[in-house]
């Protein structure tokens, strides 16, 4: 088999076990569900692409985490746009609040918006994404505890919205 | 006891506890700090208030039903910087054709086609690794299994002077508006 073929069959698996997830991930770092399919699909063609230079390659999914936000950032950059963009479709907006009717309704993803991408990606990379700091950190090409600091820091903004909604 | 000696530890204490990963003594480290730091304690809370601010990311990971449609993505038109480039590919392809029948100046009638999926891995890309989900933006004007196959075929009329005189397009690509960019790269090669 060629490395060709080599390379769209790993693709393949890794299509298939990790779109769900990667997308979801990247719409809620870019905040767009447009823009994350795109993204998505330029990590996977990346992978590819990095594939079928070296076939033998192991390309775990830390992998496409870390390209994934690294597209997420790069995307955020190009457009001049330091936070996370707020959502502009109301499919979206709707998409994610948390106890829609209840008391203690938040929008999260406005929530995010207001933190820096370095903390949206530690959040979301854990407790979103589910990986350990130890892991989050190797995909992001930092320390443990800079990955814990980010995730309260971006806790910490997410307890003030949450409270200037509750008080609003 | 390690008691954490300022508001920058006890931020990596506070996500230690907020991802499940302190331990007893890393929890009573941050206690200790708490009891002394009143901005902490406001601004980031107690190990139940961590453990409910993160709960609500928790929760909306677990509500989202956003199903991802690649296939849609794929469908999407594609960008003018995109068609732009494969256009100008097309047109450099052309302009070397035009260049080589400018040193055979005595054929008046060249006829000559450029494969599209020479033109770059992409197209072929998508509909190899894809199939089922062609007629993606990546893929351009060339999307889809039968686009990648397709083929552009024009004829360059030359007057006395060896110059083009008319293009013709004798075999479409999928997109119109690369048969034209092409034919006026002919048109303006020489």
């Amino acid at each position: 088999m060629d490395r060709t073929a080599i390379a769209q069959r790993r693709t393949e698996v890794l299509v298939l076990e990790h779109q769900t997830k990667l997308a979801r991930y990247l719409r809620r770092m870019v905040g767009d569900a447009e823009v994350a399919l795109d993204l998505t699909q330029d990590v996977f063609l990346s992978a590819y692409r990095t594939l079928q230079a070296d076939p033998a390659r192991e390309l775990r999914v830390g992998w496409l985490y870390r390209a994934a936000t690294n597209a997420a950032i790069s995307f955020m950059r190009r457009r001049k746009i330091l936070h996370v963009l707020p959502l502009d479709r109301d499919l979206d907006r709707n998409a994610w609040r948390v106890d829609e009717h209840g008391a203690e309704s938040v929008d999260l993803q406005a929530a995010l918006a207001r933190l820096p991408v370095e903390q949206t990606a530690a959040l979301l990379m854990t407790s979103y994404a589910g990986y350990s700091s130890s892991e989050a950190a190797q995909i992001l090409g930092t320390s443990a505890d800079a990955v814990r600091q980010r995730v309260c820091r971006a806790m910490k903004t997410l307890r003030h919205v949450m409270n200037e909604d509750s008080n609003s | 006891m390690k008691v954490a000696s300022n508001c920058a530890a006890a931020e990596i204490l506070a996500g230690a506890i907020a991802l499940g990963e302190a331990g007893d003594e890393q929890r009573l480290a941050y206690r200790e700090h708490l009891s002394t730091c009143r901005h902490c304690l406001v601004a980031i809370g107690g190990e139940r208030e961590i453990e409910r601010v993160i709960g609500i990311v928790a929760q909306a990971r677990d509500q989202e039903r956003w199903q991802p449609d690649l296939r849609r993505a794929r469908a999407r038109v594609p960008s003018h910087s995109y068609a732009w480039k494969w256009g100008a590919g097309l047109a450099t392809a052309a302009v070397f054709v035009v260049a080589l029948v400018a040193t055979q100046r005595h054929a008046p009638v060249v006829v000559h086609s450029v494969a599209t999926q020479d033109l770059g891995s992409v197209a072929a890309l998508s509909t190899q690794t894809f199939p089922q989900r062609e007629g993606r933006a990546e893929s351009l004007a060339f999307t889809g299994a039968q686009a990648a196959r397709s083929t552009l075929t024009f004829e360059v009329r030359l007057d006395a002077r060896g110059k083009p005189a008319r293009c013709t397009v004798i075999k479409h690509s999928s997109r119109a508006s690369l048969d034209a960019a092409v034919c006026n790269a002919v048109m303006r090669a020489h």
